[in-house]
């Protein structure tokens, strides 16, 4: 796939605060890719950037290999879809809509025709003379999705655009988003910080933290072989076990975990006597009543958390506390007192503990 | 937004205005037009005293009492002008009463009449032609002087502190109150712990818009002072009796002083005190309920305040076809004869206000649009230049306009020009915080999506923030005109033969007695004023646009 979209080494200051530092970004054609960090990341700032709305200090921002910089928003038909959704308050529902073609003078037919499609795409035929305020939050959502692609544009950018929608509501939006995405062959760039919304959509996301990009990836990649604490953590539950290694050879991994050793394959540089931190999601490790064997730690369960579709135990583990998730909940309730804990090894995932300081 | 940029990102973003010279343009403009015209004419009053001028401030004793007389009356009439106010809020905004809508009636009244009415009326109903003491009790009383003075100033002003108080009332949640009571508070104690705390902003900021109104009012001292010295009055007598201009310069120097003083207070120390956050939310929760006998004792105390000035305004109307206030009750016509004979009055009144608030608005709304939405560097000078003239004294906007110019370039002395520009200017600060407001109800990303959209800036100004500000627009317009109507201190200075207006008309026939004329051309006045706010209203609700005063 070609680069669509380019970020080259892009700097933007805000007085002593430094919002990008030298990001680099390339997005192919036709992709998902999500921006995703916690507040103050960088990751609003680098849209706004592509948007237009701020020019970067240094660095280039390509569109299909065209230059970006100093080009004023209202020329770069990049449609960003706003976290408040920024209707125009004083506009019926086909005026927010129709308003990008009424710029460009498109003749009435043209318009009627592609409003209409546009509502019909976002089941909102019969609502075209109400004004935004006379619309529920999700109704403003699609009609803001709605102007924003009435244009035609390959390109989407989004800022947040669920994080005013209820719980349930947000997660059926995202399928919907993403099958629109693929079907009008959009390339979509999406801020969040929700990291059930970045691996669900997403084709790629790029996990950003103090104006930098600190891991680029897969939702696999993200997820299961994170690049540093700060992702391991950022994106879902984690444990991490404090190691050293023991051996290391080809791919193949042992590291000494108190009085356990663990094996399996790493593509981490590391060597004999090297400490080291295991990373463990908690549905990768199982949890047993200790009398039924197997598994290579002991602890005790602390505490539980029964969660429906899992029940989440705070189980202790040597000198730390682990999280494990049970998938498949008894009918009788949870388990207690001491259990073993068996490890998903081919699911374990390293990282070196030399230049990655916990924070 | 303004603040919190260093000088390096100002120049950053002054170099950037080079992409866009309409702005650029605009900005300069303004900054030539609100210098020259409010900046100037400070330095003019200031700078033209000498030295030794200024020293006779301190060494002339009517100077001296002056100088003391303007503060005591500040300090008392600001207490009652609060506390009533406060009463008035709470009472409106609390209490489950009847009547409410006159309260709200009462408290608007004073600030669509001309300044010096409640002192006309006060002058009818107790003084030596008195309705009240002459005519009911047959008492000769001299009621000039610092005690009706102050009632009169009370009843004036007090509106001001009122909408302010109010204002941050509405927006504390009754929750909080619960919360307390829940938590085992008695009512007093959620009065006293929450409650109050939260409103003390709200009320020190009301205070100080009402003290700075008083410091510098000058129709009702000229009318009901008598012999009390004050300021603003003092720098009149210097210019209308002894044409000396240095002294009235050193005596309007002297009123400014403290009126910069509360208006810096009010900005930078109360505006950061505020703890009542904006949320947008309606508060439709019953307040916590005081018990009978505090809400009927306040609805009392109200209700007999709103008597006192309905009284005051029937005065004015009765007063208006009374053939000759205190010997001879009949009724009349000749009073409104005598108004219509000098409708040309009237007329500049109306032409004025509508020239002066029509450029105030305009002006005012481009530059809250570019200190609200642009960075431009230097949004704060601009900031800075829109209320500045707020914080001007009347009286001392007049004489710097009279002394700035009377001398080429700008020769506007007697014109009707000099009399619309200073109303101009002196009206900014109230446009630009009606439209200050509403472009601060308007989220931040809605203009950007304008532009993401394809609308340029100018177009994204016209089609989404114009149309958004047409409430604030008009609110600041019809406020402005209404202000520009009813001013006396301003204009007085500034008048002649043929331009002048009606609050003008008012002050010479109370001066020589004519209070029947007096009344009518005041009513008049007011009717003016209440027929253009009602019609506004009206015309503005069909619209869908809610006018704030």
């Amino acid at each position: 796939m070609e680069n669509f979209i380019e970020f080259r080494n892009v700097t933007k200051r805000f007085d002593d605060f430094v919002a990008l530092d030298n990001v680099s970004l390339s997005i192919p054609r036709g992709s998902f890719v999500t921006l995703l960090g916690p507040s103050g990341c960088g990751k609003t700032t680098l849209l706004r950037q592509l948007a237009g709305f701020a020019e970067p200090e240094e660095g280039d921002i390509l569109i299909e290999g065209r230059r970006m910089n100093g080009l004023p928003p209202y020329k770069r038909n990049t449609p960003l879809v706003f976290q408040e959704y920024a209707l125009f308050p004083h506009m019926t529902v086909y005026e927010n809509i129709s308003y990008g073609l009424k710029l460009q003078k498109a003749p009435k037919e043209e318009m009627d025709r592609r409003v209409a499609e546009m509502l019909e795409m976002f089941n909102l035929t019969g609502l075209e003379k109400r004004f935004p305020k006379q619309l529920s939050g999700g109704q403003q959502q699609r009609v803001a999705f709605a102007r924003a692609l009435i244009m035609g544009q390959k390109i989407l950018l989004l800022d947040e655009p669920l994080s005013n929608l209820d719980a349930k509501l947000r997660v059926e939006v995202r399928t919907e988003l993403r099958q629109l995405q693929q079907r009008l062959q959009i390339t979509a760039i999406y801020v969040t910080h929700d990291q059930d919304e970045a691996l669900s959509m997403s084709d790629i996301i790029a996990v950003m933290r103090k104006g930098r990009i600190e891991q680029l990836g897969t939702p696999w990649d993200i997820y299961f072989r994170p690049v540093s604490r700060f992702v391991a953590d950022f994106v879902g539950t984690v444990n991490f076990l404090p190691c050293v290694v023991e051996k290391k050879e080809g791919k193949s991994l042992t590291v000494r975990y108190h009085q356990q050793t663990l094996t399996f394959d790493t593509e981490v540089d590391l060597r004999p006597g090297e400490p080291c931190t295991v990373v463990v999601r908690p549905e990768c490790m199982t949890v047993r009543p200790e009398h039924a064997g197997e598994g290579q730690l002991v602890g005790e369960i602390q505490n539980y958390s029964f969660l429906g579709r899992y029940i989440r135990y705070w189980i202790r583990c040597n000198d730390q506390t682990l999280i494990v998730d049970d998938s498949n909940p008894g009918l009788t309730g949870a388990i207690s007192g001491r259990v073993r804990l068996s490890l998903d090894l081919p699911k374990l995932h390293v990282l070196k503990d030399v230049g990655n300081a916990p924070d | 937004m303004a603040g919190g940029t260093t000088l390096r990102e100002s120049i950053k973003e002054m170099k950037r205005l080079k992409n866009e010279p309409l702005l650029l343009v605009a900005i300069v403009l303004i900054i030539l037009l609100v210098g020259y015209f409010t900046i100037w004419p400070v330095i003019k009053v200031i700078s033209v005293p000498q030295a030794s001028d200024y020293a006779q401030l301190f060494a002339k004793r009517r100077w001296i009492s002056a100088l003391k007389n303007s503060l005591f009356m500040t300090v008392v009439s600001t207490l009652s002008c609060t506390a009533i106010a406060f009463l008035f809020a709470y009472v409106v905004s609390r209490l489950n009463v009847p009547c409410k809508g006159l309260f709200r009636f009462v408290a608007l009244l004073p600030i669509v009449s001309p300044p010096f009415i409640v002192a006309l009326s006060y002058i009818l109903l107790f003084g030596i032609q008195g309705i009240i003491t002459k005519g009911l009790l047959g008492l000769h009383v001299d009621i000039y002087g610092k005690f009706g003075l102050w009632i009169v100033q009370t009843v004036t002003f007090f509106p001001y502190a009122y909408s302010v108080i109010l204002g941050v009332i509405q927006k504390i949640s009754p929750n909080l109150e619960y919360a307390a009571y829940n938590m085992g508070a008695t009512r007093w104690q959620v009065f006293r712990d929450v409650f109050w705390p939260l409103c003390r902003p709200g009320v020190a900021g009301g205070a100080l818009i009402a003290a700075v109104n008083v410091l510098c009012d000058f129709g009702n001292p000229m009318m009901i002072g008598g012999d009390l010295a004050l300021l603003p009055t003092e720098a009149y007598m210097q210019i209308s009796g002894w044409y000396d201009m240095n002294t009235a310069a050193v005596l309007a120097s002297a009123l400014l002083v403290p009126a910069l003083a509360i208006f810096v207070i009010n900005r930078f120390w109360v505006g950061k005190r505020s703890y009542v956050t904006i949320t947008g939310k309606e508060i439709s929760l019953t307040p916590l309920k005081p018990p009978a006998w505090v809400k009927w004792g306040l609805f009392s105390l109200t209700m007999l305040v709103s008597l006192f000035v309905l009284l005051v305004y029937g005065s004015l109307a009765l007063g208006a076809f009374t053939k000759a206030w205190g010997y001879d009750w009949s009724l009349t016509l000749n009073n409104m004869r005598y108004v219509l004979n000098k409708g040309g009055q009237i007329w500049n009144s109306i032409r004025f206000g509508l020239l002066a608030s029509l450029g105030a608005s305009l002006l005012a709304m481009v530059l809250a649009y570019i200190v609200q939405k642009k960075q431009v560097g230097v949004n704060r000078l601009l900031d800075f230049l829109a209320i500045l003239p707020g914080a001007i004294p009347g009286i001392f906007l007049g004489i710097g306009f009279v002394m700035a110019f009377n001398e080429p370039p700008m020769e506007l002395t007697g014109t009707a020009a000099i009399m619309v520009l200073a109303l101009l200017f002196w009206n900014i600060p109230t446009c630009y915080s009606a439209c200050t407001a509403g472009l601060q109800q308007i989220g931040a990303s809605v203009e950007d999506a304008a532009l993401n959209l394809g609308a340029s800036s100018f177009v994204s100004f016209r089609d989404v923030i114009l149309p958004l500000l047409k409430g604030p627009f008009m609110s600041g317009f019809v406020l402005s005109f209404l202000r520009s109507v009813t001013c006396l201190s301003v204009v007085i200075f500034l008048y002649a033969p043929n331009t002048i207006v009606g609050t003008i008309s008012i002050m010479g026939l109370v001066e020589t007695g004519q209070w029947g004329s007096a009344a009518a051309f005041t009513v008049t006045l007011i009717s003016i004023a209440f027929t253009v706010l009602k019609v506004s209203q009206v015309v503005l609700r069909r619209q869908g646009i809610r006018l704030e005063l």
